[in-house]
């Protein structure tokens, strides 16, 4: 007993607490336990829908926007700006829309999550939860997975839509050196839903990871209203590290041995 | 119909009031860094010290997903397919000194550093000892946000050397993966490295390692709300962040380019 207390107080020690953590999270979506509270799993929803949605999209949009001049002042650097959409046909969907999805769910809807469970662990009201026999995991973390489950392919798809749509705006409208005939030409041929599922399977993991981790920061928070913001601001560590893990693994998987591009045979 | 405009109205005037605040922040902020005494020293180093631990590790593994990815296995894919792969270093010159080695620069130092300082300050503001300083007659702005946006200025032009060796290092490992020799990546590289480009780069991620630290330091210093507030208040910076930073990329660059027609030309 005295060694894995010990053991637990280690790095690794802590990361399995975590996994151990998330996994009955997860456990508990997939087993159905969540839908006595289905009703709260909705609220959450409505809550990202109504106050996340917006600001997500926008830092979608900003790099979208950066998408496309870098694309089409790179095409142009090798006298090639007709091809501008090739390049921000790859730019977009497979790398910078799920990046930027993933770093403002990150720092909107995880570290919301840290603050929201860290000051109820504070004013002991998950204890409160716990006392009067409600599961609090399922209750607080597994309904906010199945919430954030619910909207996200959605949220998603539209951040697809207006990330595409701000390269359009910078190389055709903007900067305007290539016909938007032309520019769509090669947009869309650079693309196939296979590559939209690819990228929404890693926006889709990579949103899954932040929420865990939120509800996982939160959960835990200890010593007082400090506490809460140190947690906070120490989830930020965990969800910069696993966003740019699962990018990298991602692209390494689904583009890494087939760059699935229509060039040559 | 009415509530809904009286609550558009009333969001759009306190984030305009608080853009305010911010900007009245930075002109104190750096009256009080370039007006002796010089007394925050101590303070800037161990600032400094405290954001290097923090960062290093997220700030080496996000340099080089980020341009493993993107610039890496996306651009080598395609360039492959033409037999080009010796042309990878050429484009690495252009888009990770210019686009990904300060945006994983920025999104790190924000997301790590300047969640730390927010929830920092946050802390000391509900403890009352922001108030308790005021009292003694120490200037909290002086003692507590210049050393932060000194130090946060220059480990942001600091750490984006880093973003991009290590930027480079993952188109490394995917010429490597790709089995083509290093040679022609790096000649294609040092062919279209410009200083222009460089120095816009440096310039860049001192903008945004500023307005970091304004916008965490400004969070902090106001947050109010009991348990929950400190929290809120990281939150609300690391997003008011994020955004900033889309939105000075943009601009900064866009406006580089246009400038500078001489950075655009392959070599």
């Amino acid at each position: 007993m005295r060694v894995s207390a010990a053991l637990r107080t280690t790095p690794v020690g802590s990361l399995g607490q975590a996994w151990k953590f998330c996994w009955r999270v997860m456990w508990s979506v997939y087993r159905g336990r969540v839908f006595q509270f289905s009703a709260e799993a909705l609220r959450q929803a409505g809550i990202l829908l109504v106050g996340s949605a917006i600001i997500v999209l926008g830092l979608v949009f900003i790099l979208g926007l950066e998408c496309g001049i870098e694309g089409a002042y790179g095409a142009r650097a090798v006298g090639a700006i007709s091809a501008s959409g090739a390049i921000t046909a790859l730019c977009d969907l497979r790398e910078v829309i799920p990046y930027a999805f993933g770093y403002m769910m990150a720092a909107k809807v995880s570290t919301g999550y840290v603050a929201e469970l860290g000051s109820m662990r504070i004013s002991e009201e998950i204890d409160a939860l716990d006392v009067m026999g409600l599961d609090s995991v399922v209750y607080l973390g597994a309904t906010r997975l199945l919430g954030t489950w619910l909207v996200l392919p959605f949220i998603y798809a539209i951040a697809v839509t207006v990330g595409i749509a701000a390269s359009y705006l910078a190389v055709v409208i903007e900067i305007g050196q290539v016909s938007a005939g032309g520019y769509l030409q090669l947009f869309w041929m650079f693309q196939t839903p296979v590559d939209f599922l690819y990228s929404g399977i890693k926006g889709m993991a990579m949103a899954t990871f932040v929420v865990l981790v939120g509800v996982y920061y939160g959960y835990h928070a200890t010593g007082g209203p400090v506490g809460v913001g140190r947690a906070t601001a120490k989830s930020m560590i965990a969800n910069i590290v696993g966003i740019h893990l699962i990018g990298m693994l991602g692209t390494q998987i689904f583009w890494g041995f087939n760059p699935r591009a229509p060039i040559g045979g | 119909m009415d509530a809904t405009a009286g609550r558009g109205y009333r969001t759009t005037r306190d984030f305009v009031r608080e853009i305010g605040a911010m900007v009245i922040l930075t002109r104190q902020t750096i009256v009080s860094a370039l007006r002796p005494p010089y007394s925050y020293g101590p303070e800037l180093v161990s600032q400094s010290v405290f954001a290097i631990r923090l960062c290093w590790f997220p700030m080496v593994l996000a340099g080089v997903a980020f341009t493993y990815g993107p610039a890496g296995i996306q651009a080598a894919g395609f360039l492959d397919l033409f037999g080009a792969l010796d042309r990878l270093g050429g484009l690495f010159a252009l888009t990770v000194i210019r686009e990904f080695a300060p945006l994983v620069c920025a999104i790190v130092i924000a997301g790590v550093a300047g969640t730390a300082i927010c929830a920092d300050l946050g802390a000391r503001k509900i403890r009352e000892e922001l108030d308790a300083l005021r009292v003694l007659g120490v200037d909290p702005i002086k003692s507590l946000v210049v050393p932060r946006f000194v130090s946060l200025m220059a480990l942001t032009g600091l750490f984006n050397i880093f973003a991009l060796l290590f930027g480079t290092f993952g188109g490394v490992l995917v010429t490597l993966t790709h089995g083509a020799p290093l040679g022609p990546f790096f000649a294609t590289y040092f062919n279209n490295a410009t200083t222009p480009e460089l120095a816009a780069s440096l310039i860049k991620t001192t903008i945004f390692g500023a307005m970091i630290a304004i916008i965490c330091c400004h969070k902090g210093m106001t947050a109010s709300g009991g348990p929950e507030g400190v929290g809120r208040a990281v939150n609300q910076a690391v997003v008011l962040a994020f955004l900033g930073i889309g939105a000075v990329d943009y601009v900064f660059t866009q406006t580089l380019l246009a400038t500078h027609p001489e950075l655009t030309m392959a070599r």
